[in-house]
């Protein structure tokens, strides 16, 4: 079977979405064929070219803004007639990953992609929204704070093999929300420290 | 609106093609800023440089970074948007992602739900004028959208409407 993962974060490498489809492309059997596009890298032409005749399309993002990242929405809306045209079989999957705990914060950007499959006539398969996304790139995909990712990913490469269609599911990370928050509050002062700044610089305001 | 809603500064965020929004539009004035989506500006790269490295402004270097500055300066900020699948348009979206430095990298709880801190005390209203045509479930998709927004960054007030043109969503503006 044909699958195309679109990777939609902005970032070249480094990224919890690049994270995310490594952990999910080990999991798919042998029998799938995958490429990954970058959609802030690739020309949305070349996308659709690389998605002809998909039995599946994945998109796997960062929340932006409780929804699609710009980059990646101007390639569904330039290219989703395209997309559709070259792929009409193919069913749409996504995991969407974002920076605060509760997961279920994605739930507004699947939809918005269920309403783009409903323009273009795609078939949605279904949606996983993960939260705490800070842990994806700090701890190792098989230790204990992502347990609960790498299980739902199992569950995710199974449904997309057999193209099955089932409800969106949300999930955290097993660290506790206060461990992530100090975790992160600890990890913003670091940065702004390499990058010489204070605590309190981080507060400025530059508007007045 | 009441009393002293012409004395109100506007902020308008608009996708409106530029021969269109010079027909539409009032021109700039002090108590009546214009941002025009387009050009596109560049999309955000997730560096998180607006939080980290400067403060409250994005790090890219083309005018998407300057409208973060507009936020707090205004009582009424207008996003005239396309409606895209239930959400924001490209363009418009570019500029919102572009503008997160209005808030802290640092979370707060709010709604349950973890959220970042305000940069800013003082926030305008927000106001979405959504226009193009809408199926019932992107209307209910878009309400959702906003409603998230909304907790994010905490107005007082806010509203939405859905317009058949963006001729009928500029109508709107005060
Ligand atoms: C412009 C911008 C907007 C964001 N908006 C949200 C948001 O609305 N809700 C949220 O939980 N996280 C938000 N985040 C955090 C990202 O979703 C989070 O950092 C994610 O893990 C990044 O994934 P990536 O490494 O795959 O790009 C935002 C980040 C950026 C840069």
């Amino acid at each position: 079977m044909k699958i195309t993962i679109i990777n939609g974060s902005p970032k070249a490498r480094g990224s919890a979405s690049e994270l995310i489809i490594k952990a999910f492309q080990s999991k798919l059997g042998p029998n799938a064929e995958c490429t990954v596009c970058h959609a802030a890298l690739w020309a949305g032409p070349k996308v659709v070219e690389t998605a002809t005749m998909s039995d599946a399309i994945v998109l796997v993002f960062p929340l932006y803004v409780d929804s699609i990242p710009s980059h990646l929405l101007r390639l569904l809306d330039t290219q989703g007639g395209a997309l559709s045209a070259a792929a009409p079989g193919a069913k749409v999957y996504a995991v969407v990953n974002n920076g605060f705990y509760e997961g279920r914060q994605n739930a507004v950007a699947l939809e918005i992609l269920r309403n783009f499959c409903a323009r273009y006539g795609l078939t949605w398969g279904q949606g996983l929204g993960v939260g705490a996304g800070g842990v994806i790139t700090a701890v190792p995909m098989d230790s204990w704070p992502l347990r609960p990712l790498d299980k739902a990913l199992d569950d995710f490469a199974d449904a997309v093999a057999k193209g099955a269609i089932g409800e969106d599911v949300f999930i955290t990370s097993n660290l506790p929300r206060f461990v992530y928050q100090l975790s992160a509050h600890s990890e913003w002062r670091k940065l702004a420290k390499k990058h010489g700044l204070t605590t309190k610089q981080l507060y400025q305001r530059p508007a007045k | 609106m009441g009393e002293g809603a012409q004395t109100k500064s506007t902020l308008v965020l608009h996708d409106l093609p530029a021969l269109q929004a010079a027909d539409l539009l009032p021109g700039d004035s002090a108590s009546f800023a214009v941002f025009s989506a387009l050009p596109a500006v560049h999309y955000c790269m997730g560096c998180f440089g607006c939080w980290l490295r400067t403060p409250g402004t994005c790090v890219l270097k083309d005018r998407g970074s300057e409208f973060a500055g507009l936020f707090s300066r205004h009582e009424n900020f207008y996003v005239v948007s396309r409606l895209v699948f239930g959400g924001l348009s490209p363009d418009v979206k570019a500029v919102l992602d572009r503008s997160i430095g209005i808030l802290l990298p640092f979370f707060r709880t709010t709604h349950k739900e973890m959220h970042h801190g305000l940069r800013y005390d003082k926030r305008p209203d927000f106001h979405y004028l959504f226009y193009g045509d809408a199926t019932e479930q992107e209307v209910a998709t878009a309400r959702k959208l906003v409603r998230a927004n909304m907790i994010n960054f905490e107005p007082e007030n806010y509203s939405v409407d859905f317009y058949g043109s963006p001729q009928e969503a500029v109508g709107a503006l005060p």
